[in-house]
């Protein structure tokens, strides 16, 4: 995995509204922790910080922060983001060294047409998005890609079925369903004469039935 | 329509609608969601008229969670009735809220499908909100700066 080098500003004034001031200055607050270190509040660019985090090992990708004191190697922790936009607001950036095993969570992604479950009018229901790895930082896949081209209606594709590159294991059950083939539950849920009546109604919203109060609880 | 099954307490006070959601503000089980962009109070009734939007828009195919659920009871004064006399009775259930709070997500069917789809949701809902993916998925960015 590539490394990459981000400049951090140590000696950020700390508290709500310095932190809101260097975000109007397009810089998140973060945070560098581990190993026993004392915690140093820094100040990334953030246009920097998301060219780093958006390449091919996207948000785990290991980050040379240099802070110009000193240079550590770390992994973005805790991305918090605004409720709203969406926006980075605060990371945590967690140090590493290259001869441990860590732990991140790797995307799961799906390859290939689930052909048996199309035709079944079937829906591949994915349930695990992402996959908790224990690597050395340098082995930490991408991505771990599952194959749903032989998945069947009623199929289950398990985290044991998993093929984890060489040097990555994950401590999480091997029963653990990743992926399955579900008949289409909006047609079951969806039913004509429920939904017709239930539309008809809806937009009125005029005072309730007695059915729409709230039940006499104790 | 969604309600209680049982209530501790039959009447509750309004509340406030400051602020933004605290919790709930990312899709988590499908791939594209509705994300409120405003505070308000969204009743049973307007839950349920969204998602039948939505399921009827996608026919067949495609899975639908609902991430809020109206556990506020409101109550109203009968038409021509004097005030006092104590607090009116329950007459509806409203799920309380505020910008950032995802409603509704949706699995297994494409992009221009479940935007179409949300789209017609989103006109049933009493505030402003958007459809939005799932990041790192369908061309999304993870980061956002």
């Amino acid at each position: 995995m590539p490394e990459i080098t981000l400049t951090a500003e140590i000696g950020r004034p700390l508290g709500s509204r310095a932190a809101r001031r260097l975000r109007a200055e397009g810089k998140i607050p973060g945070v560098v922790y581990g190993h026993g270190t004392e915690p140093v509040p820094v100040a990334v660019v953030g246009r920097e910080l998301r060219v780093a985090l958006s390449g091919e090992a996207g948000t785990n990708a290991l980050l040379q922060l240099d802070t110009g004191d000193g240079t550590y190697l770390t992994l973005a922790r805790e991305l918090q983001r605004h409720p709203v936009r969406g926006t980075l607001t605060h990371v945590d950036f967690l140090i590493v060294r290259r001869d441990e095993i860590i732990s991140a969570d790797v995307p799961v992604n799906l390859v290939g047409e689930a052909i048996e479950v199309h035709h079944g009018d079937g829906l591949v229901d994915q349930q695990l998005f992402t996959l908790t790895v224990r690597a050395m930082p340098s082995d930490i896949p991408t991505a771990i890609e599952v194959d749903i081209s032989a998945l069947t209606i009623g199929g289950v594709i398990r985290v044991a079925d998993l093929a984890l590159p060489a040097g990555a294991e994950t401590d999480l059950d091997g029963d653990v369903p990743v992926v399955t083939g579900v008949p289409p539950r909006v047609q079951a849920t969806g039913a004509e004469g429920e939904a017709g009546t239930a539309e008809g109604e809806a937009p009125s919203g005029g005072a309730g039935p007695a059915g729409a109060a709230p039940a006499a609880g104790g | 329509m969604l309600m209680p099954r049982k209530v501790k307490h039959r009447k509750q006070q309004r509340g406030r609608l400051t602020g933004a959601s605290k919790g709930g503000t990312a899709v988590s089980f499908g791939d594209f969601g509705i994300q409120a962009l405003e505070p308000g109070w969204l009743t049973a009734r307007q839950i349920e008229a969204a998602r039948i939007a939505m399921t009827r828009h996608v026919r067949r195919g495609g899975k639908i969670w609902i991430r809020v659920f109206p556990d506020k009871p409101i109550t109203q004064k009968p038409a021509e009735t004097r005030m006092g006399s104590g607090k009116g009775n329950p007459e509806h259930w409203v799920a309380v809220v505020r910008p950032g709070r995802v409603l509704f997500e949706l699995a297994g069917v494409d992009r221009e499908l479940a935007q179409a789809a949300m789209e017609r949701a989103i006109q049933k809902l009493p505030m402003k909100a958007r459809f939005v993916v799932r990041p790192g998925t369908h061309g999304q960015s993870e980061v956002q700066v």
